[in-house]
């Protein structure tokens, strides 16, 4: 067989050369539209365009007494309009093969569209009006509250789910836009939620203020600049997103199991609030040290507690909603209950052994490279490069960020990663979950 | 001999370019090059032989960024498997990014320690025909990848200690499966639908087989499925035909072809004669259904019907199954299709019970709409929708060369790769009596098996 023990070392200089090269910002154009900030970019030539947007208008704007104003109110935008029906705005759209949807999240309201060229000036009007005119009409609001239990409910059966929101309503406070609701509360708010709550959410809330469009694909800019000054002219109003937030002390480190009835793997999640937000000047060094921890299979958690131990099939560590406010940091794995000690013994003594030893030279070089190998793979296509530009936006970069991040990832230094890990990070703080069917002990 | 193919290939590369770049995107690039032998070009995909061990190699450029996609399809799924070593398709799978000869963790040169360093897209998947290996990555990467795959083909090492450690890690992903209780569902009704054909046990394994499976019959497998004549590599991307080729040939082309023929399945399933129903009793919060009827192999010229029919039935708000279970708080979810398989597989309908619902109601109401379509048929405007839909959806997909292998992939799987460009004008050409004739052929009830979820408050010890 052919041997080849040196191509790594020779291929690897040769792929950062190669990407550093191209410039993504000098080909976007960026308008007002209607009071919609409206970006455009081509690419490709397969006769696609892709649109990633945003508007603030998720959960975490919802009132305490009502918290489910916001979902619910998302959830019907697509349920017909003041001018017609959701079978007939669902027949344009599936005559064409188009797809849109909308999606509630803690802070934004997201809209996802994918459509053939020729269907731009369909997909903006219909977009425009399901986003201006929804028509909350009280037999859709009836069927919208139905679906909503059944998700939560469904919800309710995922160890992954359960234990995502019991570190978050461990780690933030109340009214923390970070901080998950729980089932209860979800179910008590939809209850006492009325057509008239949900007027008056989007009557408040929605409006092209804070409204970003990203298309993506076989464009013409002018011709989408026209058809959303179109679609969204006359229209007023939207919030700011929330960027500061009240914190408490950090709760003491403890753990708390929530049992899931016939399960399985057990889902576990360990960590703590970082106060940090994607924009802050340690947050990429604090990334890319959590890359070198629990990412791909070359990363110590993998390599060790999958790899050599098997004791898992999968487990990671990743900094999660620091787009707006404060995010978080955690470690999430899944193990069988008979390997679940070991696990989380296995876990704790990798953690551990990153965070008082920090990471080395050589690590910070092969991460930079992944990373920016892996930021050039997810730009290739149209969906990859309107979520990177939407997320720039919503950080609170600048669009020139999208080239700059690769020089800004070379940067790095191990004195840089290691300080940001050991200032933001504290394994004594760290606050375990076990969701799964769990043995009382 | 690396240094030597480097500076031979940006030859090549550089007196190819002006031609390839100026290619319409479904010409063919189809180049001449010694070893090879041009089989076909099909809507811009050219399909090549490798002379010297029957290795398939599917080649499709595209400029749009500098990337590319290689992968390694290889022709075994869990339907080549039988009592004792089901599962063991996947675990394979899963040991084969333990080290090979001249690639592994140990020399710092493994197969993740260079994807991850290139800072790959890659993954391994396995199915019930086929498993596949790939990478998207910057096109400077492609040759150190290219001489991992052909390294893992033929010289995997194949430690019983790695065996060990992979099945507690192969069993957790099973334990995850579990957990799903819509999942496991659908692994009972193929269990249950299929009796003799290996469609019947899931990919995963029976949990017992994934912890005892001996490393010998790990072993076995591999001699016997992977060889270059039961694989087809596909390259997709920024790369010139010429030079993808020779990199091929340079890194496949010692490795010989299989000592033996490739054993080829015979077990077909006898003909069901009456209908099958299970249940699955599990603690839960709302109940599940699936009805699943006997289909055609993802060749057969049925498939395009049939695939318009769970069009009509499921996608989209104005569908049938839509209107009559989601839009009647009836369901929360509800979904039919037939995936193409490489033997005759299943036309499923599922459906997710919303609060309140009957497990009867649903089942009724799925009925009742199945039974619209076998008496009065469907409308053209539904068929000119759904031939839209699925236009526009093979656009979607082919978004990416990453995209674009994966849905090649699953064509190959099923004997003809070819459909991945002609199926989309076999869809086109489907009429209203069409879907009728094949929904009143394959959705009978002798040839139905229905599965409910029933959740119960009992917790599992």
């Amino acid at each position: 067989m052919i041997k080849l023990n040196c191509w790594a070392a020779l291929l690897g200089g040769a792929a950062l050369a190669n990407v550093a090269s191209a410039s993504i910002v000098e080909h976007i154009v960026r308008t007002q539209d209607a009071g919609v900030d409206v970006i455009a970019y081509p690419m490709g030539a397969n006769d696609v365009i892709t649109v990633r947007g945003s508007l603030p208008a998720g959960d975490s704007y919802a009132a305490a007494a009502n918290i489910a104003a916001a979902s619910i109110t998302g959830f019907m935008l697509d349920k017909g309009t003041t001018r017609q029906n959701k079978f007939a705005i669902a027949k344009q759209l599936d005559d064409a093969g188009a797809q849109m949807a909308f999606n509630v999240g803690a802070q934004m309201v997201s809209v996802q569209a994918r459509f053939l060229k020729k269907d731009l000036p369909l997909v903006v009007r219909l977009m425009a009006e399901e986003l201006r005119t929804p028509a909350f009409s009280a037999e859709e609001f009836a069927k919208a509250k139905t679906q909503f239990e059944a998700s939560v409910r469904e919800n309710q059966q995922s160890t992954d789910q359960r234990a995502d929101e019991a570190l978050s309503r461990a780690i933030f406070p109340v009214g923390h836009p970070n901080r998950k609701h729980s089932a209860k509360e979800w179910l008590e708010a939809a209850d006492k939620l009325t057509v008239e709550d949900l007027k008056a959410f989007h009557q408040k809330y929605y409006g092209p203020a804070y409204f970003t469009l990203v298309f993506v694909g076989d464009i013409n800019a002018s011709q989408i600049q026209q058809e959303v000054g179109k679609a969204f002219a006359g229209w007023a109003g939207g919030v700011g997103v929330v960027r500061t937030v009240s914190r408490d002390a950090v709760p003491a480190a403890h753990e708390e199991v929530v049992q899931v009835a016939g399960k399985e793997s057990v889902s576990v999640s360990l960590g703590q609030s970082i106060g940090l937000r994607y924009q802050d000047p340690d947050t990429l060094a604090l990334s890319v040290g959590t890359l070198i921890l629990g990412s791909d299979f070359t990363s110590r958690l993998m390599s060790t507690v999958r790899n050599q131990e098997g004791l898992t099939y999968g487990i990671g560590a990743q900094i999660l909603g620091d787009t707006f406010v404060d995010g978080s940091w955690a470690i999430e794995a899944t193990f069988a209950p008979q390997l679940l000690d070991r696990g989380i013994t296995s876990t704790q003594r990798e953690l551990l052994k990153w965070w008082q030893g920090g990471v080395s030279a050589a690590e910070l070089e092969a991460r930079k490279t992944n990373v920016i190998g892996s930021y050039q793979v997810s730009l290739a296509t149209t969906g990859g490069m309107a979520s990177a530009i939407l997320r720039t936006v919503n950080n609170g970069k600048p669009l020139t960020w999208l080239d700059e991040y690769r020089t800004a990832i070379q940067a790095l230094t191990v004195d840089q990663v290691n300080t940001a890990i050991k200032k933001y990070l504290n394994p004594d703080h760290m606050v375990l979950i076990k969701a799964g069917s769990l043995a009382s002990k | 001999m690396l240094k030597t193919s480097l500076v031979f290939n940006a030859v090549v590369a550089l007196a190819l370019m002006a031609s390839v770049a100026q290619a319409a995107p479904d010409a063919s690039t189809s180049v001449t090059v010694a070893g090879f032998s041009h089989i076909k070009s099909v809507g811009g995909i050219d399909e090549y032989r490798l002379d010297a061990n029957g290795l398939t190699v599917l080649l499709k450029p595209d400029h749009s960024a500098p990337v590319v996609t290689f992968q390694v399809t290889y022709r075994v799924g869990s339907r080549n498997e039988v009592t004792g070593t089901t599962g063991a398709t996947h675990i394979l799978e899963h040991l084969m990014f333990k080290g090979s000869e001249h690639y592994s963790q140990a020399a710092g040169n493994g197969v993740d320690q260079y994807l991850g360093k290139m800072g790959a897209h890659f993954n391994a998947t396995t199915w019930l025909d086929r498993t596949n290996y790939y990478a998207t990555l910057g096109r400077d990467g492609l040759e150190g990848y290219i001489a991992i795959e052909a390294d893992r083909m033929r010289n995997l090492w194949l430690h019983e200690a790695d065996r060990q450690a992979e099945m507690t890690v192969v069993r957790n992903e099973y334990e995850r499966f579990e957990n799903d209780p819509g999942a496991a569902l659908q692994a009972e009704v193929w269990a249950t639908a299929f009796q003799a054909q290996p469609y019947h046990h899931n990919t995963l394994g029976w949990k017992s087989d994934i912890e005892r499976v001996p490393i010998e019959k790990l072993r076995q497998f591999y001699d016997t499925f992977y060889w270059p004549d039961n694989a087809i590599v596909s390259l997709i991307g920024d790369v010139d035909p010429a030079k993808g080729l020779a990199l091929v040939k340079h890194y496949y082309g010692a490795i010989p072809h299989s000592p033996r023929p490739i054993p080829e399945i015979y077990t077909e399933e006898p003909l069901q004669s009456g209908a099958r129903r299970l249940t699955l009793k599990r603690a839960g919060e709302l109940g599940a259904i699936e009805i699943a009827w006997k289909g055609p192999s993802g060749r057969d010229a049925d498939l395009p019907a049939l695939t318009v029919l769970g069009s009509i039935l499921s996608v989209g708000d104005n569908s049938r199954l839509y209107r009559a279970l989601v839009d009647k708080s009836l369901a929360t979810s509800a979904n039919a299709n037939i995936e193409p398989d490489h033997d005759p597989g299943l036309f499923e309908a599922t459906a997710g019970l919303a609060p309140g619902a009957t497990h009867e109601q649903v089942e009724k109401a799925i009925l009742a709409e199945i039974g619209k379509v076998q008496r009065d048929g469907v409308t053209g405007e539904e068929v000119k929708r759904a031939i839209s839909q699925y236009r526009a959806q093979r656009a979607y997909g082919r978004d990416g060369t990453a995209g674009i292998a994966g849905e090649l992939n699953e064509w190959i799987a099923t004997g003809d790769w070819t459909l991945f460009v002609t199926q989309i004008d076999k869809i086109a050409h489907v009429t209203p009596a069409d879907v009728q004739r094949v929904a009143q052929k394959y959705l009978n009830e002798d040839q139905s098996t229905t599965g409910w979820f029933v959740p119960t408050v009992e917790k599992r010890t």
